[in-house]
C-alpha cells in the first residue's frame, strides 16, 4: 500500500466510526483494532524497502503556487512511528471495546482516529506546512478527547490546549523562518540545508524554537502539567494518548530535527538540562502520587525527560538509545495505563490508599503488572532495562568537558532510583499492601486483560532477543543523518551503566524496605503552587487585561461605535472631493445624467425621509419609510433596472410587514428627543450627507460606459444564453458574491431563530409598560363599527381568508413563473422567492390569531437546503473547471444552464428567511421559563 | 447640474441622524435610509445616462444601462432585508427598544 494510500484509509476511518458506533456501540473498537492492524500490515513491503535502507517517498502538488506539496516520505524513523502508532492503536481499541460504558461511544472513537490519522500523518510529512498542519490536527484531536470527558475534563482541555498551542505557534514560527532561510518546503531538503553550518544565530534561534515545541507535546518541564491534567481522559485515551501518541509526537519532532541540531551547542544544553531535570522532578512527583493513574502520568513525564536528554546528547548511541527507549516505552506505558484500567474496573478504585490486596484475586494482573512495572525500572532481562542501560551510557557522552558526562549520568541515576521506587510502589501498592482482600473476588475480563497485557509481555521476548531490533533501530539512527548506530545487546559487559542501575536498584529496594515511613515524609509539596493553579493566574491575568483595554472602548448602546467612524467618513469623503475639485483636473460629467422624473422622486424622496426622521409616532414613521421605498422602487425603474426594481418593491412591502409584527410588542411613541440631544445628530447627518453627496457628484457620471459594461451587454447571452443580463450576473458571472450573500441571509434567519429560542420568556414576552401603552388600535377608534369589527378578529379576516384561496394559488403559480423566465426576462429566484413569500405574509395575515405558518425544523430545511444547493451546484462546477462554473445542456432544443439549479438555491433560502421573520416575530412563543430555555432551543432546532 | 447625488445626500442624511438615536426601530429604519442612499450611489457609479433595460433584444444594446451596478444593488437590497429583520427581531426582546437600557437576558453585561 503507498503512503497515500494509507493516509486516505486513515481519513477515512473516522467517517466508517460514526456506522460502525451507532450499530455496534463501544464494540465499534473491535472492527477499529482490525483495520489498523490490517494497515500495520499493509505496511509490509514499504517496511521492508525501508529496512534494506531506502526510503519511500510519494509527492502530489498541493498548493503549487507556494510550492507546498503533499510530500510523504517512509525513512526508518517514520517506520518506528508509524508501527507504534497502528499497533498501540490496535492494542487500545482492543480494549475499549471492553472497557468503555455501553453507551454509543461515538466521540471517543471519532476523535481517537481522527488523531491516529493526525499522528501518521506528521510522521510521513516531508513537507514543513504538512508536517504543522498535522501537528495541530493531533493537539485539537487531543483536546477534543479530554474536553468530553465529562465536568472534570473541561477546564483540564482548556489548559492541555492552551500549552499545546504554544507549542504549535513557536512550531509555526520555525516552520516559516526555516521556510524563508532555506527556501524550501520540503522538510528533507531543509534539514540537509547547509544554513545550519554557516548562520549560527539563525540556526540557535529555530533549534529554541523547536525544541519548546518538541517540550510542549511531550511534557517537559516547564509544560509538563498538562499530562497530568490530562488524567481526566478514559484510561484508553491516556493508553494511546500519553504514552504512544501524542507525546511521542514531540519526542518525534526532536529526533526529525537532530538531523540538523545534534552539533548546535544551546540545542545539547537545552534538551540534556530540561530533560535529566524533568526526569528527577516528575520522577519524585510520581513517587508522591496516591492515585495509580497519576502516578503513570509523572512517569510518563519523567521517562520522556530521559529520551529528551538523550536526543540532546546527540551523539549515535544516544540517539539509539532515544529511539528504542522510545519503542519499550510505548509498549511497557501503554500496558500499563490499560493494566491500572483492568485495576479500577475490578476494585472500583485506582487510590493506593483505598486499594484491597489484589494479588490472589488477579495474579495473572499481578504477574504482568510486575513485568511491566520491571521494566519500567529498568530490570533485566526486559527489553526496559536494555534501552535504559543506553540511554544512562549515552549520558558519558554528553558534549563539552568530561564532568558533564558525570554530572549527567548522576543525575539520571538518581532518577532512576525514584524510577524503581514508584515502579514499586505501583506493585506493592496495588497488589500486596492493601489492609483487606477483595471481598467479591473476581478477577479481570480476559477481552479486557489480554489486550492490556499484550504490550508488556511483548518486551520480554524483545528484552531476550534484542538483535532483532538492531537493523529498524539502526535505519532509524540512520534517518537522523548518523553514520553508522550502536549495537543493542542484553550484556554490554562491566561498563559504567550497569553500576549505575545496579546502585540504583539497591538503593530503591532499601528504601522501599522503608516505604512505611518514607511515604509521609514525601507527602508534601515540593514547590510553591501547581501547575494548574499557574495556568488559571496566567489566564484570568490575560481576561484582566483585556477587560481592562475593553472598558475604554466598551458600551452597550450603538451611539457611541457608530458615531466615530461615521465622523471619519465625514472627514474623509468631504476633504477627498474638495482636494479632488481644488486640484481641477476633472472630467466633464456625462450629458444626460438626469432626467425630470428624477426630480420630482427627489422631493417625494425627501419628504419621505422628513417624515421618518421627524415622525415621533412610530406607525407614521414606519409610513413615511414605507414611502421613501416606494419612491426608491419607481426611481430604480426610471434607471432602466426593472429586477432591481422589483425587489424593491417586494422587500419594501415585507419590510412594512414586519416592522408592523415588531410595533406590536412596542410603544406606539419613540417618546421625545431632547432638543439639545438633537442638534448633534443634526450636524453630523448634514455634514455626511453633503459629504457623501458631493463625493458621488464628484466620483460618478464622468466616464464613458465601463469596459465590464460593454462585456456583459455584447457577450453575456451568447456566454450563457440568458438574455436577463443582471441574472446572469447574478447566478453565472459572479455567482460567488450571491453564494455570499445567501450565507449572510442564512446566518440572519439562524441567528434569528438562535436569539429568540435561548431568549428568556420574560425578556421576550415583557409585561406592558406603564409609561406608553404598546399599540391598541381599538382603543382609538370613536366609530362603533371599526370598532367591533377589530375586536371580532374571526370575521373580520373573513373576507381577507375568502380572497386568498384566489390569490394564493396566483400568487404560487406568478411566483413559478418569474422564477423560471428569470434567466431572459425580469425576474428570477430572489424576485420569485419574495413573491413566494409575500404568500407566506398573506397566510400569517389572514389568521385570526397569531400562528406559526412554518415549523422552526422547516425554516432551518430551507434555509440549510437553500445555501447546500447552492454549494453543491458550485461543487458540480468542478466537473468542468471550476468552482459555480455553470454547466450547460439542452433539453428539447431549449439551452439549460445548471445555474437554474442555483437559483433554487437562491429561493429556497430568501423563502427560509421571510419565514423566519413572520414566524418568530409574529407568533406568541410557547410559554416557558428561564431554566427549560435551552431544552425549549434544542427542540425548536432539531 | 445633477439630481441623482442630491437624493443619495439626502437618504444619507436622513439615515444618519435616525442611527443616532437610542430607539432600535429608528436606528433599522436609519440604515434602511442608509442603504437606499448607498444604492444610489452604486447605480451612479454605473453612470445613469444610458438608462435602457439591460436585457438582450429589447432596446439598443448602446443604450443599456450597466448591469453590473444593478446586479450589486440587487443583493444589496436582500442583504438589507436580513440586517433589517435580525435587528427588529433584537428590538423585539424586552419591554421597548431603548439602547440605553438593554433587556435582562440573564447574560452578564461586564465589559
Amino acid at each position: 500500500m503507498t503512503l497515500m494510500w494509507l493516509l486516505a484509509a486513515l481519513a477515512a476511518v473516522p467517517v466508517l466510526v460514526v456506522p460502525l458506533t451507532s450499530t455496534l456501540g463501544r464494540r465499534a473498537g473491535w472492527p477499529l483494532a482490525f483495520v489498523f492492524l490490517a494497515l500495520a500490515a499493509s505496511m509490509i513491503p514499504a517496511a521492508r524497502v525501508v529496512l534494506e535502507g531506502d526510503e519511500v517517498t510519494q509527492t502530489y502538488a498541493w498548493l503549487p503556487a507556494l510550492d507546498v506539496n503533499l510530500a510523504l516520505r517512509l525513512d526508518g524513523l517514520g517506520l518506528v512511528f508509524v508501527m507504534i502508532a497502528l499497533v498501540i492503536g490496535a492494542a487500545v481499541f482492543l480494549y475499549s471495546a471492553e472497557y468503555l460504558d455501553r453507551s454509543r461511544q461515538r466521540g471517543f472513537y471519532l476523535w481517537m482516529t481522527a488523531f491516529a490519522f493526525g499522528m501518521v500523518g506528521l510522521v510521513l510529512a516531508d513537507d514543513l506546512i504538512l508536517l504543522f498542519a498535522c501537528w495541530e490536527i493531533t493537539s485539537l484531536a487531543s483536546f477534543l478527547l479530554i474536553a468530553r470527558s465529562g465536568p472534570g475534563g473541561e477546564a483540564a482541555s482548556t489548559r492541555t490546549l492552551f500549552m499545546t498551542f504554544v507549542g504549535g505557534l513557536t512550531l509555526l514560527i520555525a516552520v516559516v523562518v526555516i521556510i524563508v532561510v532555506t527556501g524550501t518546503t520540503s522538510l528533507s531538503q531543509a534539514l540537509a540545508s547547509d544554513v545550519w553550518g554557516t548562520q549560527p544565530g539563525v540556526t540557535a534561534t529555530v533549534a529554541v524554537l523547536v525544541a519548546v515545541a518538541g517540550f510542549t507535546k511531550a511534557a517537559q518541564f516547564p509544560f509538563h502539567p498538562w499530562l497530568p491534567d490530562a488524567m481526566a481522559a478514559a484510561t484508553p485515551v491516556s493508553a494511546y494518548l500519553h504514552a504512544a501518541a501524542v507525546v511521542k509526537a514531540g519526542i518525534y519532532l526532536m529526533l526529525r530535527f537532530s538531523e540538523a541540531f545534534s552539533d548546535v551547542l544551546v540545542w545539547n544544553v537545552l534538551l540534556l538540562s530540561v530533560g535529566l531535570f524533568t526526569a528527577a522532578m516528575a520522577a519524585l512527583f510520581a513517587f508522591q502520587q496516591h492515585d495509580l493513574k497519576r502516578l503513570m502520568a509523572y512517569s510518563t513525564v519523567s521517562q520522556l525527560g530521559l529520551i529528551t536528554a538523550a536526543i540532546g546528547v546527540g551523539t549515535e548511541k544516544a540517539l539509539t538509545a532515544a529511539v528504542i527507549h522510545t519503542i519499550a516505552h510505548a509498549l511497557f506505558k501503554s500496558g500499563l495505563f490499560m493494566m491500572v484500567g483492568v485495576i479500577d474496573h475490578s476494585a472500583g478504585t485506582r487510590d493506593l490508599r483505598r486499594l484491597p490486596q489484589l494479588r490472589r484475586v488477579m495474579p495473572w494482573s499481578f504477574a504482568t503488572v510486575i513485568l511491566g512495572a520491571a521494566a519500567m525500572a529498568g530490570i533485566p532481562p526486559l527489553l526496559g532495562f536494555v534501552s535504559k542501560e543506553s540511554i544512562l551510557g549515552s549520558m558519558l557522552e554528553a558534549p563539552g568537558p568530561a564532568w558533564v558526562g558525570v554530572v549527567a549520568l548522576v543525575a539520571a541515576g538518581t532518577g532512576s532510583i525514584l524510577t524503581f521506587a514508584y515502579s514499586a510502589k505501583l506493585v506493592l501498592g496495588g497488589f500486596v499492601d492493601g489492609e483487606r482482600e477483595l471481598e467479591d473476588a473476581h478477577g479481570p475480563n480476559a477481552l479486557l486483560f489480554l489486550p492490556a497485557a499484550a504490550p508488556i509481555w511483548v518486551g520480554v521476548p524483545l528484552g531476550l532477543a534484542v538483535g532483532v531490533l538492531d537493523v529498524p533501530v539502526e535505519r532509524a539512527v540512520q534517518a537522523m543523518g548518523a553514520s553508522a548506530s550502536y549495537p543493542l545487546h542484553l550484556w554490554h559487559g562491566p561498563v559504567p551503566e550497569l553500576f549505575v542501575t545496579a546502585a540504583a536498584i539497591a538503593i530503591g529496594a532499601l528504601l522501599m524496605t522503608r516505604r512505611r515511613a518514607l511515604y509521609p515524609l514525601v507527602q508534601r509539596d515540593f514547590l510553591p503552587g501547581t501547575g494548574a493553579d499557574a495556568l488559571e493566574r496566567i489566564f484570568e491575568a490575560a481576561a484582566d487585561l483585556g477587560r481592562t483595554i475593553a472598558r475604554t472602548v466598551a458600551a452597550d448602546h450603538p451611539r457611541r461605535h457608530v458615531v466615530p467612524p461615521l465622523i471619519v467618513l465625514t472627514l474623509l469623503l468631504g476633504a477627498g472631493s474638495i482636494a479632488i475639485l481644488t486640484t481641477g483636473d476633472l472630467p466633464a460629467t456625462q450629458p444626460d445624467l438626469w432626467r425630470p422624473v428624477d426630480i420630482g422622486l427627489l422631493l417625494l424622496i425627501a419628504l419621505g425621509v422628513l417624515g421618518t426622521c421627524l415622525a415621533d409616532s412610530r406607525i407614521a414613521a414606519t409610513v413615511s419609510l414605507g414611502g421613501v421605498g416606494i419612491a426608491m422602487t419607481v426611481q430604480l425603474f426610471a434607471l432602466g433596472a426593472p429586477d432591481v426594481g422589483l425587489t424593491q418593491l417586494m422587500v419594501e412591502v415585507l419590510t412594512v410587514l414586519v416592522i408592523m409584527l415588531v410595533l406590536r410588542q412596542l410603544p406606539s411613541r419613540f417618546g421625545p428627543t431632547h432638543l439639545s440631544h438633537r442638534s448633534g445628530p443634526v450636524i453630523l447627518a448634514v455634514a455626511l450627507g453633503t459629504a457623501a453627496g458631493l463625493a458621488t457628484w464628484v466620483l460618478t457620471g464622468r466616464r464613458e460606459r465601463s469596459g465590464p459594461a460593454d462585456y456583459y451587454v455584447t457577450e453575456g447571452t451568447e456566454v450563457t444564453g440568458g438574455d436577463n443580463l443582471v441574472n446572469v450576473i447574478l447566478v453565472e458571472f459572479r455567482a460567488l458574491d450571491t453564494l455570499g450573500e445567501l450565507a449572510v441571509l442564512g446566518m440572519a434567519g439562524v441567528a434569528i431563530v438562535a436569539v429568540l429560542t435561548t431568549i428568556s420568556s420574560r425578556t421576550y414576552d415583557p409585561p406592558d409598560r406603564d409609561r406608553s401603552a404598546p399599540l391598541r388600535p381599538v382603543a382609538g377608534l370613536r366609530d362603533p363599527q371599526a370598532r367591533a369589527a377589530l375586536l371580532d378578529p374571526q370575521s373580520n379576516l373573513r373576507a381577507l381568508q375568502l380572497l386568498l384561496r384566489v390569490v394564493i394559488p396566483g400568487l404560487l403559480v406568478l411566483s413559478a413563473v418569474i422564477f423560471w423566465r428569470g434567466h431572459n426576462a425580469p425576474g428570477g429566484g430572489f424576485i420569485a422567492a419574495l413573491v413566494g413569500s409575500a404568500a407566506v405574509a398573506l397566510v400569517h395575515l389572514s389568521r385570526p390569531e397569531d400562528r406559526a405558518v412554518g415549523s422552526p425544523r422547516l425554516h432551518i430545511a430551507l434555509i440549510g437546503g437553500g445555501v447546500l444547493t447552492a454549494l453543491v451546484t458550485g461543487l458540480l462546477g468542478y466537473t468542468d473547471s471550476s468552482f459555480l462554473q455553470p454547466l450547460y445542456g439542452y433539453v428539447a432544443g431549449t439551452k439549460l444552464s445548471s445555474s437554474l439549479l442555483f437559483d433554487i438555491g437562491v429561493y429556497a433560502a430568501v423563502l427560509g428567511l421571510v419565514m423566519v421573520a413572520f414566524d418568530r416575530l409574529g407568533s406568541t412563543p410557547p410559554p416557558a421559563t428561564a431554566e427549560d430555555t435551552p431544552h425549549r432551543a434544542k427542540e425548536e432546532v432539531s | 447640474m445633477t439630481v441623482l447625488p442630491i437624493t443619495a445626500g439626502i437618504l444619507v442624511a436622513g439615515g444618519v441622524y435616525l442611527l443616532c438615536h437610542p430607539s432600535l426601530v429608528r436606528i433599522v429604519f436609519g440604515i434602511t435610509l442608509l442603504s437606499h442612499g448607498a444604492n444610489v450611489v452604486l447605480l451612479s457609479a454605473g453612470v445613469s445616462a444610458w438608462r435602457g433595460e439591460p436585457l438582450t433584444g429589447a432596446g439598443s444594446p448602446r443604450e443599456a444601462g450597466d448591469p453590473l451596478p444593478m446586479a450589486f444593488v440587487l443583493t444589496a437590497i436582500v442583504i438589507t432585508l436580513a440586517v433589517t429583520v435580525f435587528m427588529l427581531a433584537l428590538a423585539r426582546v424586552g419591554r421597548d427598544d431603548d439602547t440605553r437600557h438593554l433587556p435582562d437576558t440573564g447574560e452578564d453585561h461586564r465589559a
